[in-house]
């Protein structure tokens, strides 16, 4: 069983249809990369995924570890295992750093049965992870996202993904906004995250993300499909070519 | 006409004559019902045919506070029983209801052909002066706790502290009252370099009126730091007032109301600089659910001879149905041309994508939106300068929270 199956997936936001019929298969320890120009759908894929209000799945079928996750809440589905970094990740005033991802894990660690974990613990976890992830202290005592960054951000991101620990991690854009030192950084700690576990997606404009974080598959999107599959050669054809062509072939 | 007449008047001879020309106020103007200015927001006109009676209860009765203090409670609105409170010796509490020379002194100091005060003078149910001598710092917080009363009931209490020159204290009111109507009147005068840590609790019964105010008078180097909470009763007017009586004075007077079901809850302030190099700063929040509405009335009045004032207000309501509303009419008056004002006004609603994105980390809506609303609320609540008073009012605002979004 694959460990995300994305059916026939076709969505609209209001009356505007966004996605025409997606297929994708990932199975564990996969990372695949969705690669695709403005307006081709990317981002929508990313929310639909996640389950986002407002996206509504009009035919086809999400699949989950084979269960669908249509009717879930975006709550829900994190619980399961899904995990959205996203590509402008939203600041919170007031919301204390450490409170917020406590309340995460501890989600997560209720749907599983386990006990809340303590939170001298849980700080000691949080410190470790954040050091490999070349997090500041300070940055842990912020409200969550203000002030960072735009690379502090997406380490943070990162980070949440490190103590979620989820089964399917969508990378929405994660180059977004990062100069070359960030996007080394960055993306030594999604490869760090990579495992026989746990599946990817990758959501890329760009190429050279896809330097840093090799993926198994990619595919190209345009127009809400899915218009070519290949190996990671494929990501430097569009490098080459562009788009163009590629759409002209759907 | 200047300002809401704060200034000292001297038109009435004794209490008789002034308890007199109060009756004739309310004649005139009865119940307000949304045509005078000053209360444009709140009509109180289902006061005006029911019948209250003054409480029956023949003394107050002691209760224990939800908060660590000395505790005066006032018992349906009538006086505590002073004789047996075990105040710190530089408190000084007296019952002055037969001591009408006081009465007429203390309400010399405040506002004039005022509702609140009209209804007061004329109805009194309990009259009480404290007096903080000697500049003292009295640790331990003095708690006035107003519980218990009938539902054809009215309670009118009044009480004076008066706090003298260099002393300090921390003073807690907190209403959990079940008389339909209550209109407590709290003078407080501060000496000169003369402290107050005060909060006041509004948490009296569903079908309560609730017409409060607090008047603050201050001399010079005075500094009080305020925090209202309003979540209880039908229909709620708090009022608080500031008035400068000499330079460079302090006062923050922030409050917070949570509005739930068909709860009305007005904040009034009003702000008085009327000399230089004083300091004045409001924070006020509001949130509303169901078919609540809120409303902050704020006024800042500067004096031509208040030069280097500063004075802050902003408000922020926080819209939590689509049913609920929220009303801000702020009011800068000022004539003195060296001073720093500023105000500001908002309403918004919970925001789409902050929720999104504590869900997609699988917090449940009601946890998120628990978090967001307690974010919202923070900062205000970190106006409080005295820990053991804000981790209370903490307390009751997530506790309000909880309850509103399921958390509980």
């Amino acid at each position: 069983m694959s460990l995300l199956e994305i059916k026939n997936l076709h969505a609209r936001i209001g009356d505007t249809e966004i996605l025409h019929g997606i297929d994708l298969k990932i199975d564990r320890g996969e990372v695949h990369a969705i690669m695709g120009p403005n307006g081709s759908g990317k981002s929508t894929l990313s929310y639909v995924l996640s389950g986002r209000d407002g996206y509504e799945v009009t035919e086809g079928d999400i699949l989950l570890d084979g269960e669908s996750v249509l009717e879930m809440e975006a709550d829900e589905r994190a619980r399961a295992g899904m995990f959205l970094a996203f590509q402008y990740p939203v600041e919170l005033p007031g919301v204390g750093g450490m409170a917020f991802l406590r309340a995460a894990v501890n989600a997560r660690l209720r749907e599983a049965g386990k006990d809340e974990v303590d939170q001298l613990e849980f700080v000691k976890m949080v410190r470790a992870e954040a050091k490999e992830l070349g997090i500041k202290d300070d940055m842990l005592k912020r409200p969550v996202n203000v002030g960072f960054s735009g690379g502090e951000k997406k380490r943070y991101e990162i980070l949440q993904m490190a103590l979620l620990k989820p089964s399917l991690a969508v990378l929405d854009e994660t180059d977004s906004g990062l100069d070359v030192d960030a996007l080394k950084i960055v993306s030594e700690g999604v490869n760090l995250l990579r495992s026989a576990e746990r599946g990817m997606l990758v959501i890329t404009h760009y190429q050279r993300l896809l330097n840093h974080i090799v993926p198994d598959q990619v595919h190209i999107l345009a127009g809400g499909r899915i218009v070519k599959s290949g190996d990671k050669t494929l990501a430097l054809e569009v490098e080459e070519n562009g788009y163009a062509g590629l759409g002209d072939a759907a | 006409m200047r300002g809401l007449a704060m200034q000292p008047e001297r038109l009435y001879e004794t209490w008789a004559d002034r308890k007199e020309a109060a009756q004739s106020y309310l004649e005139a103007v009865n119940w307000p019902n949304g045509q005078t200015e000053a209360w444009k927001f709140t009509s109180l006109s289902h006061l005006s045919d029911v019948v209250l009676n003054p409480p029956k209860q023949s003394a107050s009765i002691a209760r224990a506070a939800r908060l660590h203090g000395e505790v005066l409670n006032f018992t349906a609105g009538l006086a505590p029983d002073l004789a047996a409170a075990s105040l710190p010796a530089d408190i000084i509490a007296t019952d002055i209801s037969a001591d009408k020379a006081i009465c007429h002194k203390a309400f010399a100091l405040l506002p004039d052909n005022h509702h609140l005060t009209a209804l007061s003078a004329s109805r009194q149910t309990a009259a009480v002066k404290i007096e903080v001598v000697n500049s003292a710092k009295i640790d331990t917080p003095l708690i006035l706790q107003f519980t218990d009363g009938k539902t054809d009931e009215a309670s009118h209490p009044f009480v004076f502290i008066d706090i003298a020159d260099g002393a300090h204290l921390h003073l807690a009111e907190l209403y959990e009252g079940t008389s339909s109507l209550s209109q407590p009147l709290i003078l407080v005068r501060l000496g000169q370099g003369s402290t107050l840590d005060h909060i006041k609790l509004q948490d009296e019964a569903d079908h309560t009126t609730h017409l409060g105010l607090t008047l603050f008078r201050l001399h010079g180097q005075a500094n009080v730091n305020s925090f209202s909470v309003s979540k209880g009763s039908q229909i709620t007017r708090m009022e608080t007032h500031c008035f400068f009586a000499a330079p460079d004075a302090q006062a923050a007077i922030s409050a917070v109301y949570l509005g739930c079901d068909n709860q009305h809850h007005d904040i009034t302030t009003v702000v008085s600089h009327e000399y230089a190099d004083c300091k004045s700063r409001q924070l006020i929040r509001g949130v509303l659910d169901d078919k609540a509405r809120g409303v902050f009335q704020g006024r800042v009045r500067v004096a031509p001879d208040a030069q280097r004032t500063d004075g802050q207000q902003m408000s922020r309501a926080l819209l939590l149905s689509r049913d609920a509303e929220a009303d801000a009419k702020p009011e800068l008056e000022i004539f003195a041309d060296d001073v720093v004002c500023s105000h500001g006004a908002t309403v918004g609603e919970l925001d789409e994508t902050l929720l999104f994105y504590l869900k997609s980390r699988g917090i449940d809506e009601a946890e998120a939106r628990t978090m967001l609303i307690d974010a919202f609320l923070v900062d205000t609540l970190e106006e409080i300068s005295y820990q053991p008073f804000a981790n209370f009012l903490r307390g009751q605002v997530s506790g309000w929270t909880a309850r509103q979004t399921g958390v509980e």
